[in-house]
């Protein structure tokens, strides 16, 4: 007779889709909860006045102007760094890489500050040229939203050219056909939908951020400053309404990514680039980037100059006094800093590697479901959030701690890292769960000794991604936050406001050191593990 | 006369409405080749991961020994299974492929068993047992290299290895050599025959490969559209093909090959 051996699995809903599901809800409820608080609390009367503001239409399109030039800058400009970088045969491609994505460093205010420390009334340029530049209003925060966009758009652009296919541009060659159609008919087409994503990430980018404006932007107002300025002064319904606005673009950019989520680089790539041989085309390479870096590292360079001036521009004696005045008033900041982003970093990295293996690797009905989730927030623009958080949370015992900070840049952040580790598990070998289960290796042990080995280096990567932005965030943090849980970032503004912008300068500058140390390890640390 | 080893019995797949496997029969024989053979999307893969338990039938058992497996785990039903694509443990040293799940195995075996060995002794048996296995599979020279730094016949032979490591009663490959080139798929073909001799194991191959199926196999197993149409010695299956597709499917486009070989070899021969 026959021995039978029990059923080794139930069929139907189990308790991994439990667990999506009501990780989902969670994710969900973290984003759409406070913002459905938010909307409720915007009365009749808050909407009157954002509309019957005299310059209403004047903001709103300030805020597309500023939108649609700088994007338009950023995006092109991107676009021929990342191509001379990676097809003009430069040398020290590494170099000008991490020299192009300096600006990711500080937060938007510091970038905005640097400018003005260049090219402001008494600009370190401006008094060497003789001559006013106008930096302030319009044309500023163009130039300050391009530094700041122009790295997330490069790194877009690099990632394109190291996927596309050079075999079509060779039989191109062969048939005759001119660079020029060539451009047209393979470039362009091939660029359509990676192009779309990026733009829309970048004017994302742009348009929802007030750092640059508030620094910059003079009397040229545009809709997340005047938000933040609203809810400074307490006026929440307003500033909801603003958000509410802010909020528009921010989900039609997302939308319309979602929908064009074939990247259009996914493909394999039967032949790479040869890089090429014109030395004509590497000197303009060569040029074209060094004035690049010029501009990128500028703001850093401004820092450190301001940072040791005893009062810029009457007094420019060097001085220490500026470093130590912070360090002994602001020191608490940035341990508050440091201890969010470490706390966001280890929590965000282990929510979003669980996330990503479950949605990845234990595919099911609900895992499109929890992917869709978890990049949800990425929709939501940071100062958005906040006020979303701040009119949930207060009054609770959580308002203002550091709980809050942590929990609210999580969500803010998760997104990317997220979908770093998805594509990085998705990658992976299809078969290994089933060897694992034929081999009698259980979830939890591929799990600990095949998956988490495997995505060691984009696990680095998450936690520096969530450590350097949790470093540099003015956004999400500035209505939550009170003195003792304050992070250094909101000093710069604080200090801009009490005409030191020497202390905000060595603010920005300590943000810059921690996370430019913070990046050189863990890129030490990635090599030696590849 | 020969011992069964592996009954199948009036197994069935469904998606919906679509018939994935339609009233499967077939015995397996102890120390047999068994290839099945069919063209993409006759339900040959579906039968494997059956077998294996990666998937559940719809209905009918699958009898191992006297052992009714049809509702067991994959790791429970004494078989083990090769990928096409390797599927290593890319983190871990060839060593490490292999001896990981075993350690694993004897790690439970022990603690059944009231724990009567130490973690070390454990390690130490797991390891050498492991090495055992990649010198019978001459693979001791690569042992500390990590599965990137192998040619593709080699990091397939670190895949049979681990599988092998484990004892299986029957190994089933699933079109092994599709990601490997010519010479090296004819190198590893001799190889999975000289493990077959040497362990004894029985072994069942998918193949969509007329050629391949008919070189290594005791006997065949040709697939049509979720249906078993023949199961046959080669000999049997040339002399006599249950139908026309099995004519017009195996025998022709062997035929065609051979003949295409016979060509090449005329010129030289005239040349």
């Amino acid at each position: 007779m026959n021995k039978s051996i029990k059923k080794h699995r139930s069929t139907g809903f189990g308790v991994i889709d439990g667990t999506k599901l009501l990780l989902s809800a969670v994710f969900i409820a973290l984003v759409i909860i406070p913002l459905i608080i938010m909307f409720t609390n915007i009365d009749p009367e808050s909407i009157k006045n954002v509309v019957n503001t005299p310059n209403f239409w004047e903001i709103v399109l300030n805020s597309l102007k500023v939108g649609v030039i700088a994007t338009g800058i950023s995006v092109i400009a991107a676009y021929f760094l990342a191509r001379f970088v990676y097809r003009s045969g430069v040398a020290h491609k590494d170099l000008f890489s991490i020299l192009f994505t300096l600006p990711m460093l500080v937060p938007s205010i510091s970038l905005g500050m640097g400018l003005i420390i260049l090219f402001g009334n008494n600009g370190i340029i401006t008094k060497l040229l003789g001559q006013s530049s106008g930096i302030y209003g319009m044309w500023g925060i163009i130039m300050g939203s391009v530094l700041y966009s122009l790295p997330v758009a490069f790194l877009m652009f690099a990632d394109i050219m190291k996927y596309e296919d050079a075999s079509p541009y060779e039989a191109a060659e062969v048939l005759g056909i001119s660079k020029f159609r060539q451009f047209l008919t393979i470039t362009l087409p091939y660029l359509k939908k990676p192009l779309i994503s990026v733009i829309f990430a970048t004017f994302t980018l742009i348009v929802t951020d007030y750092g640059v404006p508030m620094a910059i932007g003079g009397g040229f107002k545009t809709i997340p400053q005047v938000m933040y300025e609203e809810v400074s002064g307490m006026q929440f319904g307003r500033g909801a309404v603003w958000g509410a606005l802010l909020l528009i673009p921010a989900v039609i950019a997302f939308i319309i990514d979602l929908i064009n989520k074939d990247r259009g680089n996914s493909g394999f790539i039967t032949k790479s680039f040869e890089e090429s041989k014109s030395k004509i085309e590497k000197a303009i390479a060569y040029t074209v980037c060094i004035v690049a870096s010029v501009f990128t590292v500028s703001p850093a360079i401004s820092f450190i100059f301001l940072a040791f001036t005893e009062g810029y521009p009457n007094k420019l004696s060097f001085t220490f006094e500026n470093i130590t005045d912070v360090v002994s008033k602001s020191s608490e900041y940035l341990i508050n800093s440091v201890v969010m982003a470490l706390c966001v970093a280890l929590f965000g990295s282990i929510v979003a590697f669980l996330t990503a293996y479950l949605s990845a690797r234990m595919k099911s009905k609900t895992s499109k479901f929890l992917h869709m989730s978890s990049i949800t927030s990425a929709a939501i623009p940071g100062l958005v959030l906040g006020l979303a958080y701040a009119m949930t949370f207060a009054g609770t015992p959580v308002y203002n701690t550091m709980l809050i900070l942590v929990m609210v840049n999580t969500v803010h952040f998760i997104s990317s890292p997220y979908l770093m580790m998805y594509n990085s598990l998705s990658k992976i070998n299809g078969n290994l769960e089933s060897v694992g289960d034929t081999l009698g290796i259980s979830r939890v042990r591929m799990l600990k000794d095949v998956f988490l080995p495997q995505s060691i280096t984009t696990l680095l990567e998450m936690f520096s991604y969530f450590f350097v932005n949790c470093m540099m965030t003015i956004s999400a943090v500035s209505f939550l936050s009170s003195t003792s849980t304050k992070p250094l970032s909101l000093l710069i503004n604080q200090y801009q406001t009490l005409s030191k912008p020497e202390l905000a300068a060595v603010v920005s500058l300590i943000i810059f050191g921690v996370n430019l140390g913070v990046k050189g390890v863990f890129r030490i640390i990635k090599t030696r593990k590849k | 006369m020969m011992q069964i080893k592996l009954k199948v019995r009036d197994l069935e797949k469904n998606y919906n409405e679509k018939v994935a496997l339609k009233n499967i029969n077939f015995d397996v024989y102890s120390g047999e080749f068994l290839s099945i053979l069919g063209p993409s999307g006759c339900g040959k893969t579906t039968l494997l991961r059956i077998l294996i338990g990666l998937i559940d039938a719809s209905s009918g058992s699958i009898i191992l020994e006297d052992k009714d497996i049809t509702n067991a785990a994959p790791n429970e039903r004494g078989m083990g299974i090769v990928f096409q694509n390797f599927a290593l443990f890319e983190n871990m040293t060839v060593l490490g492929n292999v001896e990981y799940a075993l350690k694993l195995k004897l790690k439970k075996e022990n603690k059944k068993s009231g724990n009567k060995l130490g973690a070390k002794k454990i390690k130490e048996e797991a390891q050498a047992r492991a090495l055992k296995m990649l010198e019978a599979m001459n693979l001791l020279e690569h042992k500390n290299k990590k599965p990137a730094e192998l040619s593709g016949g080699q990091q397939q032979r670190v895949a049979i290895a681990r599988t092998l490591v484990l004892n299986p009663e029957i190994i089933l490959f699933d079109e092994p050599m599709s990601a490997l080139d010519v010479a090296t798929r004819l190198a590893l073909r001799d190889e999975i025959k000289r493990i077959q001799k040497t362990f004894g194991t029985t072994m069942i191959y998918i193949t969509h490969d007329q050629e391949e199926a008919f070189a290594m196999s005791d006997r065949i197993m040709v697939m049509e559209e979720a249906n078993i149409v023949q199961l046959d010695t080669p000999e049997n299956i040339i002399k006599n093909p249950a139908n026309q597709y099995v004519r017009d499917f195996v025998i022709n486009n062997l035929k065609m090959k051979i003949d295409s070989l016979m060509k090449y070899t005329d010129v030289d021969q005239e040349g």
